[in-house]
């Protein structure tokens, strides 16, 4: 029986005792050794060959991975350990680092337990560290922390024990400031510490590692470990304290079982009735219960096709079952389940049980972040990534036969990553693509061409901007154009509150309305207001202050159409407009259905937006993004020019190791080709980080310039309404 | 000057001998078309039989745009046409009172509306019909059935014994009419399956009026565009008896009356 063979079956036999289940996802800043981590963990497992881990990188499947040389998609791979003479089922997610991706980031959290966040000693906590913990504890995931890279300490930094261990210390309170910060409100203590055992450390190139209780165990010292890498006996070292066991062992004893982490993570993440028969199921990890399985992950497979990973939180999912899938009203039937082994999948006929990640084809209307349920359930919490989308691209396709095939792929895209925005345009066949930075448009793109085949033009990448209304309106009207009927609406900005809370989605369309009122309240929106609650879209609401019009219930739809329709093309560069609070004060209709159908309703609702848009001042927005430069003293001055002459801001310098840091922000539109420039202004010396940061008002004597120059490029009219007197 | 005509019911020569005399004395023609249409004739026969150019105006160029129609109107003689009445049922008061608001001089020229075709095909007496109400394309409203005001509307009015005449979408622009049938469809699904009259191509040489139960009528057909429904209210004995003899209605559905 071959070696595989006899791992998947292994797994079999763990994966129904959840006791012996962990379900733990590997995060960290980009490039600091998460996949070549993976890699050493597998090896040990001996899943690939222990010489090639750390150069074979096995969970960068794709060859563009492997190429760039970092994780661009979550991967998934289930091993089994022995911790105390008791072997383990662990199933493992590869997280990208890159800020690019940290959609998949977000949604592999969701599907497990224990985040074990990976820092390099030398650079410490950086930008992305603190991000995934953010997504971690927010999906009351526990974190473990490996440091990584201590051979450069001691080779590079040439640091003595001493040294060595304060830079650690240091590294680890840094973490747990984090930690700390974001459990404030929780009754658990989640910080990581070396006497506990929830902090190893190690090289992952050279494949070993300790923690406090291996070093113990093993009666190797710092003193050793130094002695060994200078001496260049970094095999021997591995031999002796082998970096997968010592993690492993930490996987095994720190990170919670589902029968643990479930009864808490639950209701983190679903709002559904705590007292009903299913969420008891779900606490238990019953897999005797209905099937709940919450997808956090959609991939192609070029034989099997469309391929559902995601937590399975109750029952056991099975070939050929019907299952409802949220947010559609059919059933799908499942194919084929099965488990991760690496970038393969092995089908297990037998189904997958409670408390596992399962890999399951056939689920056609699934999305990543649906809920595929055995009965009608509530659904978990939509998966909210933070960042929304700032850069946006065309593509077009070469040859007009591949048009159908091009729409397809996009549409596919958009399903298999939320953070991936899709606009098709039929007329034009030049569809627009949007996402969280150049690179993440640059990979999608050459997948596009690489996989599918479809050779593709694109366009110059072009920043997304946004509206905002900067004061409250006056009441508006809107007339339709047959003006038999009319809206008043008012328009004010939304408090940064509620916005937030729309963001992370615990103010929706989708949750009962009682539940809503009271998170808008909670939120600063008072009473009465709230009880007018009637839409969100974006992150803007429209709240109904009309009593008793007749018919208005049946235009209402026509109305919000016609909002929305503002709302996506806002009144100075057609841009998305958010965080305003629209009032409908009042409506006049005309009696007969046809004189207020969708072809009055519509404009008129549109025109009542957008002037009242107008009367608040609505101003244009750009995304910025937070810069961090690590770089050497020498090159500072040119460093941070590069953050300054981009219409940027320096807020903090200040020196860390040998290394100064600049902090500071720019607008994303100037940051476009910061990499080159960087590097060229500092020879290649500096490292440096961006981090998606919202966005801001442009000053004033930039808006007209800007307004045209988008309105242009749209075959807009180069002319503003006379009432847009403000800027 | 600006001359609303009413173009009637079927064909060129539904309309009025003075809406005719207006129309060929006059300078330029505008019409329109989207609120209904003139299913005996084309744009072009029209243009021929009265010596006149006519320029269709869309929706937008009506309602939204109607500056070239009052410019003209400023300087020279214009009429407006529209199939039936230009102020019954359509919405053309607006385009008036904005004439009137550029102290543009304006008239109007009746012409024959299907709703007095439907009163006066069935023998249901005008003086007993109350609010009419027009019954959408599904997709239209975006439901799938009968809107709920419509089904409000008919109901209000069968409190108070009256009738309710129900004007059949149109989408002229793709020659898209509402059948009887399907409208008596919607109604049996949406709401419940009792009396309605068919009135088929009305103004025609070849009108037909048709009273059953909805269901009855779902199942036929009724031939070419235009149709209209109307659902009665309460019966005096002389509308009874019309639309059993003139609208073949089964003599059971009357009984309890």
């Amino acid at each position: 029986m071959g070696r595989r063979k006899k791992i998947v079956q292994e797994c079999e036999k763990l994966m129904d005792n959840p006791e012996h289940i962990r379900n733990i996802a590997i995060a960290a800043h980009v490039d600091h050794g998460k996949t070549t981590l993976s890699d050493n963990l597998l090896a040990g497992a001996g899943m690939i060959s222990d010489e090639t881990a750390g150069q074979q990188l096995a969970m960068d499947t794709k060859e563009d991975e492997q190429e760039r040389g970092i994780t661009i998609d979550a991967a998934n791979v289930s091993m089994t350990h022995e911790w105390e003479d008791q072997n383990h089922l662990i199933n493992l997610i590869d997280t990208p680092g890159h800020v690019d991706f940290g959609g998949d980031v977000t949604r592999a959290m969701r599907a497990v337990d224990g985040a074990l966040v990976v820092v390099d000693a030398v650079e410490g906590a950086m930008p992305q560290t603190e991000t995934v913990l953010r997504q971690a504890l927010r999906e009351g995931v526990k974190p473990a922390l490996f440091i990584n890279k201590v051979d450069r300490l001691i080779n590079e930094l040439q640091e003595g024990p001493q040294e060595m261990q304060e830079r650690l210390f240091e590294v680890i309170s840094d973490v747990n400031e984090l930690i700390r910060g974001m459990t404030e409100e929780k009754d658990y203590d989640w910080t990581v510490s070396v006497e506990d055992g929830t902090v190893a450390f190690g090289s992952a190139l050279y494949k070993w590692g300790v923690s406090m209780p291996s070093m113990q165990e093993t009666g190797i010292s710092f003193g050793d470990i130094i002695d060994m890498e200078q001496n260049d006996e970094r095999q021997e070292l591995h031999e002796r304290t082998p970096l997968s066991d010592v993690v492993l062992d930490m996987v095994a004893e720190h990170f919670p079982n589902p029968l643990d982490a479930q009864p808490r993570r639950i209701p983190a993440v679903w709002r559904g009735d705590s007292e009903s028969e299913i969420a008891k199921q779900m606490r238990e990890v019953d897999d005797d219960g209905d099937v709940v399985f919450m997808v956090t992950d959609i991939s192609m497979d070029p034989h099997a096709g469309e391929i559902a990973t995601g937590r399975l939180f109750s029952g056991t999912i099975k070939k050929g079952q019907e299952l409802y899938v949220s947010g559609t009203a059919k059933k799908n039937r499942v194919q084929s389940v099965g488990i991760f082994m690496g970038g393969e999948r092995e089908d297990l006929d037998r189904g997958v049980p409670a408390g596992n990640i399962a890999a399951v084809t056939g689920l056609r209307d699934a999305i990543a972040g649906s809920t595929v349920s055995s009965v009608e359930m509530t659904p978990f919490e939509s998966i909210e990534h933070i960042s929304e989308p700032v850069i946006t691209k065309s593509v077009e396709a070469t040859n007009m036969d591949d048009l159908p095939k091009l729409i397809q792929t996009l549409q596919q895209v958009a399903k298999e990553d939320p953070t991936i925005r899709i606009e098709i345009n039929e007329d034009t066949g030049e569809h627009l693509i949007s996402g969280q930075g150049e690179l993440h448009l640059e990979v999608i793109t050459q997948r596009i061409q690489k996989n599918q085949g479809i050779p593709v033009h694109t366009g110059e990448p072009i920043v997304v901007y946004r509206e905002a209304p900067t004061q409250a309106s006056r009441e508006v009207e809107g007339v339709s154009p047959n003006r038999h009927n009319k809206f008043y609406i008012s328009v004010e900005p939304l408090s940064e509150e509620i916005v937030e809370e729309i963001r992370l989605g615990n103010i929706a369309n989708d949750m009962p309305e009682l539940e809503r009122r009271e998170a808008l309240q909670e939120a600063g929106m008072d009473k009465d207001a709230s009880q007018n609650f009637e839409h969100i879209f974006g992150s803007n609401i429209l709240l109904d202050n009309t009593k008793g019009i007749q018919h208005l219930n049946e235009t209402m739809e026509l109305v919000i159409e016609g909002m929305e329709e503002a709302l996506n093309d806002g009144p100075l560069a057609a841009e998305p407009v958010q965080g305003a609070l629209l009032r409908l004060h009042d409506a006049k209709l005309h009696e007969d259905t046809i004189h207020r159908g969708p072809a009055q309703v519509i404009p008129a609702a549109r025109e009542a937006v957008h002037r009242a848009l107008i009367d608040s001042k609505v101003k244009l927005l750009e995304p910025i993004q937070n810069v961090r430069i690590d770089v050497p003293s020498d090159y500072m001055g040119s460093a941070s020019g590069e953050i300054q002459g981009r219409r940027g801001r320096v807020d903090d310098m200040y020196q860390e190791g040998d290394l100064m840091v600049i902090e500071g922000i720019a607008p994303v539109e100037e940051m476009i080709g910061f990499s080159s420039d960087v590097r060229s202004a500092t020879e290649g010396r500096a490292s440096w980080n961006t981090e998606n940061a919202g966005f801001r008002v442009m000053s004033d004597s930039l808006q007209t310039d800007k307004i045209m120059e988008i309105r242009e490029r749209k075959g807009m009219k180069l002319e503003l309404s006379p009432a847009i007197d403000y800027i | 000057m600006l001359t609303f005509i009413g173009l009637g019911l079927y064909d060129e020569r539904s309309i009025t001998v003075e809406g005719r005399d207006a129309l060929r004395d006059a300078d330029r023609a505008f019409a329109e078309f989207y609120t209904s249409k003139l299913i005996g004739t084309t744009v072009e026969d029209l243009s021929a039989h009265h010596g006149l150019d006519i320029e269709v105006r869309d929706r937008a160029g009506t309602e939204q745009d109607p500056t070239p129609i009052l410019d003209a109107a400023e300087e020279e003689d214009v009429v407006f046409l529209t199939a039936g009445d230009t102020m019954i049922s359509t919405t053309h008061v607006d385009l008036r009172l904005r004439a009137v608001e550029r102290d543009i001089e304006t008239r109007v020229i009746h012409g024959v509306t299907a709703q007095s075709a439907a009163s006066g095909l069935t023998g249901l007496q005008n003086y007993r019909f109350g609010k009419a109400v027009t019954l959408p394309f599904p997709y239209a409203h975006g439901g799938d059935d009968v809107p709920k005001s419509v089904v409000d509307s008919i109901e209000a009015n069968l409190e108070r014994g009256l009738h309710t005449l129900v004007y059949l979408d149109i989408k002229a622009h793709r020659d898209e009419y509402m059948t009887a049938s399907t409208a008596a469809e919607m109604f049996a699904d949406g709401w419940e399956d009792r009396l309605a009259v068919v009135v088929a191509r009305a103004g025609s040489p070849e009108p037909l009026v048709a009273a059953d139960r909805f269901s009855a009528l779902a199942e036929r057909e009724f031939g070419d565009p235009l149709h209209m429904l109307v659902i009665p209210g309460d019966l005096h004995h002389v509308e009874a008896e019309a639309l059993e003899t003139l609208g073949g209605c089964p003599s059971e559905l009357l009984d309890p009356l």
